[in-house]
């Protein structure tokens, strides 16, 4: 194994070159199908199809909101799993798994049959005026369910990882539980939780399934790829394709960077 | 400051003392000290006063568990602030009760650069911080390394003098009970003595405390008979030989009863290097087994019988009587430093 040791790493340690080899490899795997993409774009003719401007707002904004409602219900959630022991735990844990399993065409096809106008919900709601497929609403909603497993999963795991003790040390230095939670906890799990925004924000902008189904009415960037591809072909789906890394980048890659900014300690 | 709790769950146990200045909690292991502590800052369900029934963030104590517990996201002095209120005046609070612990100089650190006995010392700000009624310590000599161990015992229990707090610190450590105000004993769930340390560590309650304080010379015995005219009880040590033992008359024990006893190592004393003070209360023989030399002292292990006796003598008489391993002395048990119970 000699042969595969390096001389020395800036940190003296020697520095094997095994895992630096298959790393590079894996990369290149992943990084595949996009160098294709950057050779198969038309760059002379780089031009967006009717609705893909608007397909952007509808995705970018509804997505916000999504992440907003994830956030807020997923949190508390999340801190109830990690820190509460009771019996029948593992029903809760089994139900989120269910959630996350569920192939997408299916999720969506459940959601219909709840919130569509012949089920129950969104029969209900129907009568107030809001509509719960093919709308604004219905859009968010696809969304929260494409994401909102993922959210829990992550943030439930980053609220496991701080320490108890110091949350018990909080409370005897006289904090209520809430101060408690937003001066200790939420400080201490900020890097996973932050994991858990990026990766639903992730899912929540690239999810195609469930959106299919539940709203295909407003159309985000992904039901707009598809139709493009239907209505257009190829050179009509590689722009707007662009378009989405580009918007899709930047609040996972600064979440990344400004949590791990301040790791001091 | 009284202290009266009785705890169900996760063990049963009922602590009544009295915690005066510096009281060390002497207790095993598992005996369920740390669980008191919890239990009075009311991080876990039990009744009892001060402080019964209120959740732990209206309690006036100030906790440092064992490894301090400081936030490691923040820094020294934002450590100590932490229960400070909001406002212009935090961070010099902070840095006044940093000063008072001599760490003023290290305000900008995170916890990770700290050293132990630093940590611990930011831990006390903190607490203290918080304006406590009762400073609740769990074994807070554990974690420091054995050099500098007593020094910074010492250091931190002249702060808490300062202060004027009364501390309930939990130990199994008997070298930090010598250092306390007063020590209450605990076993199978109960407290079974308290005192000043010379009164515990010399005179222990039973055979169970003795062994909390880390006493050696433990043995078992049999009573032999009563002389009233003399006042002496008489114990037989069948172990070694059957040597007959005088200690002050206990009338209370019945003959043939089955007793431990105990006699510390300075009670245990060589023949004196004057003839006319060769009075001898308990004579018994035995061979040196090992020696530690301790500078002006010695610790010597006798072989008597099947029990090993330890004995605590000057030099000058170890060297006088020529011991070495392997050489036989007939030493003296003094009767008034013998103990014995039921």
């Amino acid at each position: 194994m000699s042969a595969l040791i390096d001389v020395q790493a800036a940190d003296g340690l020697p520095r094997a070159r095994t895992p630096a080899l298959i790393g590079a490899l894996t990369l290149l795997l992943i990084a595949g199908p996009f160098i294709g993409l950057a050779f198969a774009t038309h760059w002379s003719d780089f031009h967006f199809a009717a609705g893909d401007r608007a397909s952007i707002g509808v995705s970018l904004g509804y997505s916000l909101i999504a992440l907003v409602l994830i956030v807020a219900l997923g949190t508390p959630l999340a801190w109830w799993l990690a820190r509460q022991a009771f019996r029948g735990k593992w029903i809760l844990e089994a139900i989120i798994l269910l959630a996350l399993l569920t192939p997408p065409l299916a999720m969506g096809i459940l959601l219909t049959a709840l919130y569509g106008p012949y089920g129950p919900v969104g029969g209900m709601m129907a009568g107030t005026g809001l509509e719960l497929t093919n709308s604004a609403p219905a859009f968010v909603l696809a969304q929260f369910y494409a994401a909102l497993p993922y959210y829990v999963v992550a943030a439930r795991a980053a609220f496991e990882g701080v320490p108890r003790e110091l949350e018990h040390i909080a409370l005897t230095l006289g904090k209520s539980p809430w101060q408690t939670f937003w001066q200790v906890s939420m400080p201490l799990a900020r890097l996973g939780v932050a994991a858990g925004i990026a990766l639903a924000w992730v899912r929540a902008l690239g999810e195609f399934g469930i959106v299919l189904i539940l709203a295909y009415y407003p159309q985000g960037i992904p039901v707009k790829l598809w139709v493009n591809l239907q209505d257009i072909g190829l050179p009509a789906v590689y722009p707007l394709l662009w378009v989405f890394f580009l918007v899709a980048m930047p609040l996972p890659l600064l979440l990344g960077l400004a949590s791990r900014r301040q790791r001091l300690f | 400051m009284r202290i009266d709790y009785r705890i169900e769950h996760p063990l049963r146990l009922q602590a009544r003392f009295e915690v005066e200045g510096f009281t060390v909690l002497l207790g095993q292991s598992g005996a369920g000290k740390t669980t008191l502590l919890r239990a009075i800052a009311g991080l876990l369900p039990a009744q009892g006063e001060p402080f019964g029934g209120l959740p732990p963030q209206h309690r006036a104590v100030g906790y440092l568990p064992q490894g301090y517990a400081l936030f490691p996201h923040l820094r020294a002095w934002e450590n100590v602030a932490f229960a400070l209120p909001r406002g212009a005046q935090r961070r010099a609070q902070a840095m006044e009760l940093l000063a008072r612990v001599r760490l003023a100089d290290v305000a900008e650190h995170y916890p990770a650069a700290l050293s132990g006995g630093q940590q611990q010392r930011v831990a006390l700000a903190r607490a203290l911080a918080r304006k406590p009624q009762l400073l609740l310590l769990d074994e807070p000599s554990s974690a420091l390394d054995a050099a500098t161990r007593d020094e910074v015992m010492a250091e931190l229990i002249s702060e808490v003098h300062e202060f004027g707090l009364p501390v309930l610190a939990v130990s199994h450590d008997p070298h930090l009970a010598a250092q306390a105000d007063s020590v209450a004993v605990m076993s199978a769930g109960r407290i079974v003595q308290q005192g000043a340390p010379a009164d515990v560590l010399l005179r222990p309650g039973s055979v169970a405390v003795a062994r909390l304080l880390g006493h050696r010379n433990l043995f078992s015995g049999r009573i032999a008979g009563h002389e009233p005219g003399a006042g002496v009880t008489l114990l037989q040590w069948e172990a070694a030989d059957g040597a007959l033992l005088r200690l002050p008359q206990r009338p209370e024990l019945a003959v043939g009863q089955v007793v431990q006893w105990m006699i510390a190592p300075t009670a245990v004393r060589l023949p004196s290097l004057k003839p006319e003070h060769h009075r001898s209360d308990n004579p018994v023989s035995g061979r040196v087994e090992s020696r530690l030399n301790l500078g002006a002292h010695f610790q010597v292990a006798l072989r008597c019988g099947s029990e090993r006796l330890w004995l605590d003598a000057h030099s000058n008489l170890v060297r006088y009587h020529g011991l070495e391993n392997g050489s036989e002395i007939t030493v003296d048990l003094r009767s008034d430093g013998l103990l014995c119970w039921p």
